[in-house]
């Protein structure tokens, strides 16, 4: 029972990363209808600046990702202007290869920089073991689960109490019209990708001591990524985070119960299953294109 | 396009496919015939995709399944190649059949993100189901086709049959495009709900559509199977997948032509991008595919009819 809470503990950890990468592609998705094939880059983006900032900066941990996090902010202004802007009219399809085609060069680039090994870096919260009700677990995945809370509100106060929430929402639901209202389509376009890329970042640096990541990780992050927006709904929040964290929890749990090179299976398993059967997600909106 | 500058480019393309063996380096002429194989790869997709408008990114799973199929038969069993052939490409034109039955209700990302699953969960399968695929190690001494007892082994010799076996799929997606098939096809793409409106089975096109995408696949893994002598998860993954369809969009995504250009182009970019070295090669690819993309929307055959030379 121990280990059953245990396990399930650190799933919800690794599902609450997942959580973040899609929320992160969820609002580009929304707000610009690019389903972003890189997103699984951007985070392995944000693990290795946050290990350099460190490394080469010297700073202690906490400014050194802040700094980090800025990084990835110019990050996201880059990816607006070079990846979005040429790509924004064409088909999904253009989209989807083109997509992968900047991830796979980010992956090269990281390769060049940063080297193939992987790394092992330290946790920004400690990584003492605490007791909860019996279950031993790091104080980094409790405090994963925390940041992520905390991240969730945050955004949710952004999107739905700020006025400029406000605006990136009404951009999502119709660019026309919100350009008409004097709203200013390409600036939230610009703060929707910073948005995502920071949550890649945060996403990144929180996978890193639960993950040992290489330059090679994105594929695998954006795929569990894409099973939890489907899961709980392609472009809904709330789907996103739930989303995660069953993909995170069935991840950990296969891994232990039933076999670890099965483990991604059912993960993709339950992903198609859900497109096949109930392909509108936990939360999500019934729309033509799902069924 | 006057009627000149067609009859020159027939004779051109076949004047250039009877003399490659005999002007072609040993390294080109291997190129070239794994070229052939990704092209009949692709032709499928200019099916499902170019023409029915499918976003399809599991091709590589069929083609992993004509490879093991023809893998498994001849290696393992003991048949012979020509034998194992028509069950290869039958069962992956079931499998992209039932595959595609069962997805149909699913349209752009949703269908792409499907079809992704499909193809990650192939490559898990295969690395996992030691006793059926051999792991990671794949499966070797996959035996080559043989005319008349005399095993083809030799490049020049594997380039007839291949040119000869790409010829009759080219024909044949000619053809389907062609025919009344074809027209549903590229209703179905162009307006799903004016096609059913006007009395066409858009799922019985779609269904057909995956299909002829499997059976392409199933025919392109063979001949790799048995080209190459082995097969192993990596050659079927969604890397190759993502290959097929880029292929075809590249290509120019309606014709022909284009998926048998964009594979030459796709299999010769990493001899041409040498120089730069192995380790940036992946940069390259991605900023040329790029490049691409934004600049030729209609692929390099609609460069060519634009510039009136196709």
């Amino acid at each position: 029972m121990d280990q059953l809470l245990q396990l399930t503990i650190n799933g919800v950890a690794i599902g609450c990363v997942y959580a973040l990468v899609a929320l992160g592609m969820i609002l580009v998705y929304e707000a610009s209808g690019i389903v972003n094939f890189a997103t699984g880059q951007f985070v392995m983006v944000g693990t290795f600046v946050a290990i350099s900032a460190i490394a080469k900066t010297g700073l202690p941990p906490a400014p050194a990702y802040v700094l980090a996090l800025i990084g990835m902010a110019l990050f996201g202004v880059a990816f607006f202007l070079l990846v979005h802007r040429p790509l924004q009219r064409q088909p999904i399809v253009t989209i989807i290869i083109a997509t992968v085609a900047i991830g796979i060069v980010i992956q090269n680039i990281g390769m060049l920089v940063w080297g193939p090994l992987p790394v092992r870096p330290q946790s920004p919260f400690g990584s003492d073991i605490l007791n909860v009700f019996g279950a031993r677990v790091t104080s980094h995945v409790v405090w994963v689960i925390g940041v992520t809370l905390a991240l969730v509100a945050l955004l949710y106060v952004y999107l739905f109490r700020t006025p400029v929430g406000v605006r990136m929402r009404a951009v999502a639901q119709d660019p026309d019209a919100s350009r008409l209202m004097g709203i200013s389509v390409t600036r939230m376009h610009a703060l929707t990708w910073i948005i995502a890329a920071v949550l890649a970042g945060i996403a990144g640096i929180m996978l890193g001591p639960i993950w040992l990541p290489d330059v090679n990780m994105g594929d695998s992050v954006a795929l569990k990524a894409f099973a939890a927006a489907i899961i709980g709904g392609f472009g809904s929040v709330p789907g996103a985070i739930a989303g995660g964290l069953i993909v995170g929890v069935a991840e950990v749990l296969g891994a232990s119960y039933l076999s670890s090179a099965y483990k991604e299976l059912l993960v993709f398993g339950m992903m198609v299953g859900f497109l096949l059967i109930y392909p509108q997600g936990l939360f999500g909106e019934r729309v033509g294109d799902r069924g | 396009m006057t009627r000149a500058v067609r009859v020159a480019a027939v004779v051109l393309g076949v004047a250039a496919v009877v003399l490659a063996p005999f002007v072609l380096s040993d390294l080109n002429m291997r190129l070239t015939n794994l070229a052939i194989i990704s092209a009949i790869a692709a032709l499928g997709l200019t099916a499902a995709f170019g023409y029915t408008g499918l976003i399809q990114l599991g091709q590589a799973t069929f083609v992993g399944i004509g490879g093991y199929t023809a893998a498994i038969l001849t290696a393992k069993l003991g048949w012979s190649p020509w034998l194992a052939l028509p069950v290869a490409i039958v069962l992956a034109g079931v499998s992209a059949a039932l595959v595609g039955a069962s997805m149909l209700r699913l349209k752009g990302h949703y269908l792409a993100l499907a079809t992704v699953g499909l193809s990650v969960s192939f490559e898990i399968v295969a690395k996992t189901w030691v006793s059926l695929t051999g792991g990671f190690d794949g499966i070797s001494s996959i035996p080559p086709f043989a005319v008349a007892g005399v095993a083809i082994v030799n490049d020049r010799q594997v380039y007839w049959l291949f040119a000869i076996l790409l010829s009759i799929t080219c024909l044949m997606i000619y053809l389907i495009r062609a025919s009344h098939l074809g027209r549903n096809m590229i209703a179905v793409r162009d307006d799903e709900i004016a096609a059913q409106a006007a009395g066409v089975d858009v799922w019985a096109i779609k269904v057909k559509a995956m299909a002829m995408a499997g059976v392409c696949g199933g025919l392109s893994g063979s001949l790799f199977a048995h080209y190459a002598a082995y097969v192993s998860p990596s050659d079927f993954s969604l890397v190759r997948s993502i290959e097929y369809l880029a292929i075809v969009i590249v290509g120019g995504e309606t014709s022909i032509m284009g998926a048998v250009i964009g594979s030459l182009f796709f299999t010769y970019l990493p001899e041409w991008l040498r120089f730069f070295g192995k380790e940036t090669y992946p940069t390259f690819f991605g900023l040329i595919t790029l490049a691409v993309l934004i600049l030729l929307p209609h692929g390099i055959m609609g460069l060519l009819r634009r510039s009136r030379l196709a």
